[in-house]
């Protein structure tokens, strides 16, 4: 109660006979915390963080194939066979998930593409194999290193299809690298192929995956984990451990410090915060069409 | 916890009245006030406005004030206003949005210079995005002099950048004397922000020279119906909403006309609503405003809108409603405190609800029911007056000269306690610093040898001297506030 028995308003334009400094009862009664905060659940994280597990060891399985390759117990012929078998096999489930999909691209014009790419990169590849010749061979692998890992980190996990231009071209860059440290033309031909199946094609077939038949989802990912780990550990036991340790830990350790860091979040919500626009305000330049 | 806030709510009436007996007692204290911001004229807004008006009238009330702020082009050195209002155009380098680069250290010997000079006792300093206020808030700590803050804007919690300007604004106000606010909302959000205890915090919100905003119906064409909007032209006004408005309520209302005073990146919208829908002779852009001609826009027009998504107090609706408008605004930050609800139409910050409020105001428009001007004016001239502001702002001054000015070590210690550890250890370590390289520049140039500069104002200006007119004006505003 003021001086003269009038309740405090919270209003400017009243000379109220409190003083300026006046706490009143009500002070921050609008605070809201943590509004629109998401509830996790532990095993709906760990299965999101499948998708980051599984692009680990798409990684993996491609720095495998190459290191066979450079290693010449894996001729270009025989990764190209498998390559146009997995690319079959997987463009038929695409097409055969895509069924209710409305604007999908004819088959025809998925054919002239295909044609179109492996015709030039066929015939690039004597470039490419020779495009890094001048350059010292660890700078190259320093170079694939590096774009590997800004591949992994710019790729949009949130929405893989298609993959951001930022990371798949890291990923191209990458796969040119090494493949220029191979013995002739054919096999830098089908390194690349293989990239493009993995880094390009891969993402879009999985992300249909997960949308149509969701149940399907982390038994893809957990499949192409353990290729990964398999892979590596015919090369290398101790990558192999490393990898399945990483592996670990993305997938059940992280979500687990999201969960308990959620616990701390303190967000501040009150009659302060500028207002958002919920409407679609495009429609209206668009037109009254 | 009731128990808690009872006790407080006792402790405020109890100050209080002890700052009343203050006042009565200290009548004649007269403060050497330095107002410190980035923004001031030439540049135009609502802090800029504030600075100058509560300056004036700190002046009529005795007391001397000087305001500094960084020069703008070829404006530098020092200006004298209406007055004898002294302004120092400090040469700083300009970052970004007209305000001051800040390193903590390279303002200290300028503003030394002018709080030596002009014998400072209260450094005011206006705008939490004004570099310039918050460093002259550091140092006039580090020089021992007492500080005021007055916050105009809102600001949010969510994103990293309001994280990382709330820390540095409880950095720089948890050893602030007493911080102002423009509105209830701005409170709490300041105290929220800066982690302060809310009996430093004093609310006194912006006025409006209700002379300069006087109604005239003669002016505006009563054979349609003008919704006027004055505002930046920018994201945060809403120009987005008035976009979807305009082109909704066009098509329903065929004698409706726009004017649009301002200018900004979001006009292109506004341009692509008025090709889209053939609207050139009924919404009229008229660029860029300058105050002076804000008043001759507004008497236009029969309704005022106003779409802002945040806004701490808004002048631009109590000028509105001051030239006699109905006004019709969204109901966001401090903007529900602003004027009763006979004067304001609330909406919602949407399209939808905007539409219905505007339409509401038109019916009533239609039907003659709407306030005369005259009444409207009368009715809001009595609410915000700048000598008002002036009056309560020389009893904040009043309370803080009581208050003790934090020495070296326990400002150190109060940094460290309520500025986290590795924040506040940081810029405890910068006050040290700056403490340091004060004593240097005391050395160089020791305070007696400082030239003490000519008051123009205050209770030796000589401005005021001379003038017989400030005489006169001066033992009124002494009458008025005895009686009060």
């Amino acid at each position: 109660m003021g001086a003269d028995g009038a309740p405090w308003r919270k209003v400017l334009y009243e000379r109220q006979s409190f003083p300026d400094n006046y706490v009143d009862s009500r002070f921050l009664e609008e605070l809201r915390r943590n509004v629109g905060v998401r509830r996790y659940r532990y095993w709906a994280v760990v299965r999101e963080a499948g998708l980051v597990a599984q692009q680990l060891s798409c990684v993996a399985v491609v720095l495998t194939l190459w290191s066979y390759m450079d290693q010449g117990q894996l001729t270009p012929a025989t990764l190209l066979l498998g390559s146009v078998l997995c690319a079959l096999l997987g463009y038929g489930l695409y097409r055969a998930l895509g069924r209710g999909h409305s604007g999908e691209r004819t088959r025809c014009a998925d054919l002239q593409s295909a044609t179109i790419f492996m015709a030039f990169t066929f015939g690039f590849s004597p470039v490419l194999k020779t495009l890094t010749e001048s350059v010292s061979t660890d700078t190259v692998y320093a170079m694939a290193a590096l774009m590997l890992l800004a591949h992994l980190v710019s790729f949009p996990y949130a929405q893989p299809s298609p993959p951001g231009s930022l990371s798949l071209n890291a990923a191209l860059f990458a796969s040119v690298c090494l493949a220029s440290r191979l013995p002739g033309a054919l096999y830098v031909f089908a390194m690349m192929t293989c990239a493009i199946l993995v880094f390009a094609l891969w993402p879009c077939l999985l992300h249909r995956l997960r949308d149509v038949a969701p149940c399907t989802f982390p038994w893809a990912a957990a499949l192409v984990s353990l290729g990964g780990v398999a892979g590596l550990a015919s090369l290398s036991p101790g990558g192999a451990l490393l990898l399945t340790l990483t592996l670990l830990a993305l997938t059940l350790l992280c979500p687990l410090l999201l969960l308990w860091l959620q616990r701390h979040k303190d967000n501040i919500h009150g009659p302060w915060d500028e207002a958002e626009i919920h409407e679609d305000l495009s429609r209206i330049l668009r037109g009254k069409d | 916890m009731g128990q808690r806030k009872r006790a407080r709510l006792k402790g405020t009436l109890a100050s209080g009245t002890s700052d009343g007996a203050a006042a009565g007692l200290h009548g004649s204290v007269k403060h050497n006030v330095c107002m410190v911001s980035d923004f001031f004229y030439p540049n135009m807004g609502g802090v800029e406005s504030h600075i100058y008006q509560l300056s004036q009238c700190l002046i009529k009330k005795g007391h001397k004030v000087v305001i500094v702020t960084h020069a703008y082009g070829n404006r530098k050195g020092i200006r004298y206003l209406t007055n004898g209002l002294k302004v120092y155009y400090l040469p700083l380098q300009v970052m970004y949005n007209q305000s001051t680069a800040t390193t903590c250290f390279h303002s200290l010997p300028l503003l030394r210079c002018v709080f030596v000079r002009e014998r400072i006792t209260v450094v005011h300093a206006h705008s939490s995005f004004s570099a310039m206020a918050h460093d002259s808030l550091f140092h006039a700590k580090t020089m021992g002099l007492t500080t005021v803050f007055t916050d105009h804007s809102l600001f949010g919690f969510a994103d990293v950048s309001s994280v990382l300007t709330n820390k540095l604004l409880t950095v720089s106000l948890c050893d602030t004397n007493h911080i102002i606010c423009v509105s209830f909302t701005s409170k709490e959000n300041t105290v929220l922000r800066a982690a302060l205890d809310p009996m430093i915090v004093s609310v006194i919100p912006n006025a409006v020279d209700p002379s300069d905003f006087t109604p005239d119906p003669s002016r505006r064409d009563d054979t349609k119906i003008t919704v006027v909007v004055v505002s930046r032209l920018v994201y945060r006004k809403g120009i987005d909403l008035l976009g979807g408005i305009i082109p909704n309520l066009c098509l329903k209302y065929p004698d409706l006309h726009f004017l649009i005073g301002g200018e900004g990146p979001k006009r292109l919208v506004l341009e692509e609503v008025r090709e889209k829908y053939q609207l050139h002779d009924r919404v009229r852009l008229l660029g860029a405003l300058e105050h002076k001609d804000v008043r001759n826009v507004l008497v236009q027009g029969h309704i005022f809108l106003n779409t802002s998504l945040t806004e701490a107090f808004c002048m631009a609706i109590v000028e509105g409603a001051s030239c006699g408008l109905q006004v019709v605004s969204t109901r966001v930050g401090g903007i529900p405190e602003v004027l009763p609800d006979d004067l304001i139409t609330l909406c919602d910050p949407t399209v939808s609800s905007l539409c219905e409020g505007l339409e509401m105001v038109i019916a009533r428009q239609r039907a003659g029911t709407a306030p005369h001007p005259a009444a409207v004016h009368a009715h809001v001239r009595t609410l915000y007056t700048w000598m008002n502001v002036a009056e309560r702002t020389e009893k904040v001054y009043d309370r803080i000269a009581t208050e003790r000015v934090l020495p070296l070590d326990q400002r150190l210690r109060r940094l460290r306690a309520r500025c986290g550890p590795v924040a506040g250890s940081i810029f405890a370590f910068v006050a040290v610093l700056d403490f340091l390289f004060l004593l240097l520049l005391q050395w160089l140039v020791p305070d007696s040898l400082v030239d003490v500069a000519m008051d123009a104002s205050g209770p030796k200006g000589l401005w005021a001297q001379n003038s017989s007119r400030d005489k006169n004006i001066r033992p009124k505003y002494q009458k008025s506030v005895g009686s009060s």
